[in-house]
């Protein structure tokens, strides 16, 4: 069978910790598996995190585990830097259109030694993985942990100048390249899409990103990563080590104004995470938490935030209504503060550094593609919500992770387990099984 | 237990005599610009038992890979030695390699020349050429004295064991019968549905408990592959993953199906007992019906309370009632075990709030009894006969407690985690209270409102529209409640520091108090021993990560589904329940288990039986001496089970005799690379 | 660190695959610079060694051993307190032999320990720059021989 043309058991749509761990539980159990992803390497938002609460594990040293037993399983076929087009039902199945984006580096010649990087004169400014803060050459491997770690060009910044060509020892380079159609032919589909955070600029009261020394809470992660730009915590203004951070929290979240009245459930505990980080980084930095509820609800969550509190992290309740700046770019808070006597004033807080808890929005609608509902709240629809928390109102079509609403990672996990065997029950209950031919004969089992 | 079907150490090939192809990859130029793979692969070529030694610009492609493959089949090569990247990149590709060409996978050695030569010595390439021939050098000596393996592979049954009859233990079970599995579920109890049976509705649809209940345990009795004992609990277990063998004590239910006049097989009864399924709210006698519609449908003998007077066998139809019976044992052969035993919620301690001390306060999981209509109140929000006016809802009690704040459990901790449904639970029992009583004034006193999930922040906005009144204490300040003057309207008073508005301490007067209480685990104590399953410090049962592998325990073949592992709401259980049942699929579906080789393994003719692999051994029943005969001669040796070994070696560095060793990575073959190492290499000198 | 090298010795590397191995790794994806007198072995676990396991390197031609084991990320119950253990005993063997006991290190390497994996084996290094190769044979004969 030619590459262009798959057959699968189940198609999973977005390679995130959700989208692999789904791919891994289905092939895991024999079943075939696709997984389309947008991006040129797996691992989703997981891999740009420092470290994961409340265990505090480095996240990429458990992440590309992950990305590495996705790439090899047996089961599982990885369709990097793909789009899904359009998707038919056929029968009990699906009949689904994608693209393969055209990386200008042949994949299975490039071996990702990067020779082709060094000798490359262009450097651009990351957005995807650092958000700006750092920049790669317009041939490049994503990242170092990225899989599959094969380079891509960016075309829009190329010169043209050929030394990446002169320098690849296998001869990857090919500026022909065109986008490759793939016909995805599956009996199920996952949709693991995922979610985006709040804009930085979505609220004008915070500064419509307009401030410099105010940035999100994904950015912080990438300041506090082992690979991160600069290594260490740096203000963006001036470069200085921030004597004083603060954390305005539900910043996107349970706001009617933006129009995103739910909690996004992972802010609380990762703003905190954060923080203690930074008083490892950072030991004589001032930090302060203004939260509205702190949620910190999970497995060990809430032991996390009693610890943070007696390590000195500040935590005051009060909403913030404003963040300003001064002279030097410092920004100033403006909040509503319920003191530890109950008593309630409007103060203004000058910081050096302010991170907003920036919540969680849905990956993109399924609905056009996928025919896929989604409730009030932009994420997936799940009509047997407490039951069924991963069988969507299409008949084969399954959701996981933060597809499926606001989500950490234990909770994505779990998910996908969940999206995994309400798929598998779907299969086997299909017409026309291709795993029956294939099972063992069942033991007897005897009764006492 | 069942035999192994397949030794661990594959019969050797015919060819007992090394043939080893070397193989030094380019890595097109990453190695190659440093180490002169060249001069490394002729050097290597003059070793013993070397059959061809080649380098490749890349070995992993496809042309790379072919090489290797043809030297097998044409060159008789079988042990392969590869330098090239790291280990953890491409030593799956190679062993599929060897595979294809149909060479065991494990003759294979790979030696990482790139990040460990190459890209750490680029300033000195004739150090780090002769580096590369020391450590392939090396490889290959570990070659001469590598054996085949084969995985560790079990025979299994295709039959699991689910222990709980609540939401997550059904919800495995379905899925795992769909997925083609054969299921055992126990409960202990005599009803299937657990908590979620006594709940009035749930979170975050409105849904009635019971009615989504029922749905899903009809499709659990749809299923032909599910068999179902109540009344029946786990007593004991021997084996491991794949071939359990279990013994279930069923408790008899007295009361053989349903008949006509049931009711008067009841009225009959003198016996009153306190009804568990309330919460003790009401009493029912000793021979009951749980509620309505539970499965199973028929009344059920309480044994703690009957006094088998007989006088509801007279009246029921012959042979129906029998008092008499005796619980049975039976056992049932499982190849993995879900636990999903639940949690029980928390029991305040005398005076606590007001508990025990009051009549007047009751517990969240009451209320949801109070406000049933088959509740001992036929759902009306009524308490000692008269319509509830003002109601409080005290947050936290059982949760988030602070040490030398709160009482501490029996087992000297305090419960410090969040217990997670509560928040939303109270709140949208304040909706249910606000439907049933529009007058009502109802307070939530809490902590911190934690509605986190998809639609539960809905419940928070609804109250404040419903008039709900919310004070705010923090938790080294915990309410009272105490009793109101004799004349006062309202007989309780609760008072708590309000953060919301000026500290003020305020006394709110109140008919009922509704303590939110927490979750505990269910005890299990007995099932952590025959399971050899551990808790967490929050006595909840611990898995392996709590971030990526959540529903798995230390124990390869016993995975937790739902509040036995933690705090959950029903959707959390549903999905926690279903990706436990992915985890025993993928395990067992095949009727096989397969295991990584790298197992001790005894060489019976160097063992005395000295017993010192068994001292040291940290796991359970992995090494054990076993007595044979021979000739008339009695002896010991020690013998491995393979299936509960898992390689730690503590054992090889304890035999006095040198009879134990790691396959894959035993100590001659390290010795002999110590060796290969630390040899001259006579064909560097004078080289370029 | 310098990469003029003349040889100084060899030094052992026994590093576990769960722990300093992958450290290695990172250090090299990191392109960092550090001697070639340095050969890592991987292990599964680092407790198979018994004493006479490193007397015997240290016989045949290693000036140094670093044991780089998982400390307490180990995935195996009972690995470090053993591996720990072992060394223990090893030093004893050592002391009858006169063997500086700086030539046998147990340290505890995790897989992104770049900074700690180049400080073992500067360490090692500054060691032998200080007390030079070993003598062989290490003493009279058969002494090594009978250590168990």
């Amino acid at each position: 069978m030619s590459t262009n043309q798959i057959k699968v058991d189940a198609l999973v749509v977005g390679g995130g910790i959700s989208g692999m761990q789904t791919a891994l539980d289905l092939g895991d159990q024999g079943y075939k598996v696709a997984v389309v992803e947008r991006k040129s390497s797996i691992g989703g938002k997981m891999i740009d995190l420092s470290k994961v609460f409340p265990t505090l594990d480095c996240c990429s040293c458990i992440t590309t585990p992950k990305m590495s037993a996705t790439a090899h399983h047996d089961n599982i076929t990885l369709l990097t830097y793909s789009e899904i087009e359009s998707i038919n039902r056929d029968g009990n199945g699906f009949k689904v259109q994608a693209t393969k984006k055209p990386r200008y580096v042949r994949e299975d010649d490039c071996t990702g030694c990067r020779s082709c990087e060094l000798v490359c004169p262009l450097e651009v400014s990351e957005d995807e993985h650092e958000f700006g803060r750092t920049s790669h050459r317009v041939v490049y491997v994503p990242f170092s942990t990225a899989v599959p770690q094969k380079a891509l060009v960016d075309l829009d910044h190329c010169l043209f100048c050929g030394k990446c060509i002169q320098a690849c020892p296998s001869d990857a380079i090919d500026f022909t390249q065109q986008p490759e159609p793939v016909e995805i032919e599956t009996r199920s589909i996952v949709l693991a899409t995922g979610f985006e955070t709040t804009p930085i600029n979505a609220k004008k009261e915070y500064g419509a990103g307009k401030l410099r020394n105010v940035i999100s809470g994904m950015m912080m992660e990438r300041l506090l990563a082992p690979t991160g730009p600069y290594g260490r915590v740096l203000r963006p203004s001036d470069g200085k080590m921030p004597a004083s951070i603060a954390y305005v929290q539900c910043a996107g979240s349970r706001d009617q104004t933006l129009g995103v009245p739910y909690c996004s459930r992972v802010c609380c505990m990762y703003a905190i995470k954060q923080a203690m980080l930074l008083s490892g980084a950072l030991p004589l930095a001032e930090i302060t938490i203004y939260y509205m509820d702190i949620r910190t609800f999970g497995k060990g969550y809430e032991q996390f935030y009693q610890n943070a509190k007696a390590m000195g992290v500040e935590f005051l309740k009060g909403k913030v209504a404003r963040i300003t700046e001064d002279e030097n770019q410092n920004p100033i808070v403006r909040v509503e503060l319920i003191d530890e006597f109950g008593k309630t004033r409007v103060t203004e807080r000058q910081h050096d550094l302010v991170v907003l808890s920036v919540g969680l929005l849905p990956g993109g609608n399924p609905q056009p593609k996928f025919g896929v509902p989604v409730g009030e709240d932009g994420f997936v629809q799940v009509p047997d919500y407490n039951v069924f928390p991963a069988v969507t109102s299409q008949p084969g079509i399954f959701v996981t992770g933060a597809a499926a609403g606001p989500m950490d990672i234990v909770d994505s996990i779990m998910m996908a387990g969940a999206a995994a065997s309400s798929a598998a029950s779907y299969l086997e209950a299909g017409n026309g099984s291709r795993k029956e031919a294939q099972r063992q004969p069942e033991r007897s089992v005897e009764y006492a | 237990m069942p035999e192994e079907i397949v030794n661990t150490q594959a019969q050797n090939p015919k060819e007992d005599e090394p043939r080893i192809g070397v193989y030094v990859c380019n890595c097109g130029g990453n190695i190659g610009d440093v180490v002169k793979c060249e001069h490394v692969a002729r050097t290597l070529e003059r070793l013993p038992n070397v059959v061809v030694s080649r380098d490749n610009m890349f070995m992993c492609s496809d042309p790379g890979q072919k090489m290797i493959a043809d030297d097998i089949k044409e060159k008789g090569v079988n042990r392969v030695v590869i330098g090239a990247c790291s280990i953890f990149l491409h030593e799956q590709t190679f062993r599929r390699t060897l595979e294809r060409a149909g060479l065991n996978p494990y003759l294979y050695y790979h030696i990482g020349l790139r990040e460990q030569v190459s890209w750490v010595h680029h300033g000195t390439p004739k150090e780090a050429t002769e580096k590369s021939i020391r450590m392939m050098a090396a490889g290959i000596a570990k070659a001469r004295n590598m054996k085949p393996l084969e995985p560790v592979r079990l025979p299994a049954h295709r039959q699991a064991l689910v222990i709980g009859g609540g939401v997550a233990g059904l919800r495995s079970a379905l899925d795992l019968a769909r997925r083609g599995l054969k299921v055992t579920l126990v409960e202990k109890s005599h009803y299937l549905g657990g908590h979620m049976a006594q709940w009035e509705r749930v979170f975050p649809t409105n849904e009635e408990a019971r009615p989504l209940l029922k749905r899903l345990i009809d499709q659990v009795l749809a299923e032909p592959n599910i068999t179902i004992h109540t009344g029946a609990e786990v007593i004991g277990a021997k084996g491991y993953v794949g071939n359990y063998n279990v013994t279930i004590r069923q408790t008899p239910r007295g009361v053989r199906e349903t008949f006509p006049n049931e009711q008067e097989a009841i009225d009959v009864c003198p016996i009153k007992r306190r009804k568990r399924f309330d919460f003790g709210l009401s009493t029912s006698k000793a021979i009951y019906r749980t509620y309505t519609g539970c499965v199973p449908e028929s009344l059920v003998i309480d044994w703690e309370t009957c006094t088998k007077c007989g006088e509801c066998v007279k009246v029921a139809p012959e042979g129906m009632i029998n008092l008499d019976e005796e619980a049975q044992e039976f056992t049932v052969d499982v190849g993995a075990v879900v636990l999903a035993t639940g949690f029980q919620p928390y029991e305040p301690f005398y005076g606590e709030m007001g508990w025990k001390e009051f009549p007047e306060v009751i517990t969240l999981p009451q209320l949801h009894r109070l406000l049933d209509d088959e509740g001992p109140t036929q759902g009306k929000f009524w308490w000692n006969g008269h319509p509830v006016k003002n109601v409080a809802i005290i947050h936290c009690v059982g949760s988030r407690q602070v040490e030398g704040v709160h009482r501490a459990q029996p087992d000297g901790n305090v419960n410090n985690y969040c217990s997670r449904v509560c928040c939303t639970a109270s709140l949208s029992m304040a909706s249910l209270i606000r439907q049933k009583a529009p007058d009502a004034k109802i307070y939530e006193v809490f902590e911190d409102i934690r509605a986190y999930g998809r639609g539960h922040e809905d419940y928070y906005t609804r109250a404040s529209k419903n008039n709900v009144t919310f004070l705010r204490y923090f938790a080294e300040e915990i309410p009272e409640v105490r009793r109101a003057d004799e004349k006062a309207e309202h007989p309780l008073l609760v008072k708590v520091r309000d953060h919301l508005t000026w500290g003020e301490e305020i006394e709110i007067p109140v008919d009922l108090v509704v303590l939110s209480v927490g979750m505990m685990p269910n005890p299990v104590q007995d099932l952590m021993e025959i399971f050899k399953v551990t808790p967490g410090s929050d006595r909840f049962l611990l898995e392996v990560h709590p971030k990526l592998r959540p529903v798995e325990t230390a124990v390869n073949g016993v995975v937790l589904a739902g509040t036995a592992q933690g705090p959950m709401n029903i959707q959390e259980s549903c999905a926690a329940a279903s990706a436990a049942a992915s985890k025993v699929s993928a395990l067992i579906e095949q009727a096989k288990v397969e295991l990584e080789p790298y197992v001790a393994r005894v060489d019976p003719d160097k063992c005395q039986g000295s017993g010192e692999c068994v001292k040291v051994c940290p796991q359970e029943e992995a090494i054990e001496l076993k007595t044979f005969s021979e000739n008339g001669n009695t002896f010991q040796r020690a013998v491995v089970t393979p299936a509960n070994c898992n390689g730690c070696g503590v054992c090889v560095s304890a035999c006095p005799n040198r009879a134990i060793d790691v396959q894959g990575w035993r100590l001659d073959e390290y010795e002999a690379m110590v060796s290969a190492i630390a040899a001259d290499i006579p064909a560097w000198e004078g080289a370029a | 660190m310098t990469t003029e090298t003349p040889q100084k010795g060899k030094i052992l590397l026994l590093a576990t695959l769960s722990g300093g191995y992958r450290g290695a790794d990172m250090v090299g994806q990191g392109h960092m610079d550090y001697p070639p007198n340095t050969y890592i072995l991987p292990v599964m676990s680092s407790a198979i060694f018994p004493p006479k396991f490193y007397i015997d390197a240290f016989e045949k031609g290693f000036d140094a051993i670093t044991v780089m084991y998982s400390g307490t990320d180990s995935p195996y119950k009972g690995e470090s307190e053993k591996t720990a253990e072992i060394i223990n005993e090893t030093y004893e063997k050592m002391k009858e032999l006169n063997l500086d006991l700086r030539r046998l290190r147990l340290a505890a390497i995790c897989t992104v320990c770049v900074r700690p994996f180049l400080e073992e084996v500067q360490r090692a290094e500054s060691l032998l720059e200080e007390i030079g190769p070993l003598p062989r044979p290490l003493a009279k004969q058969g002494v090594a021989a009978n250590v168990n």
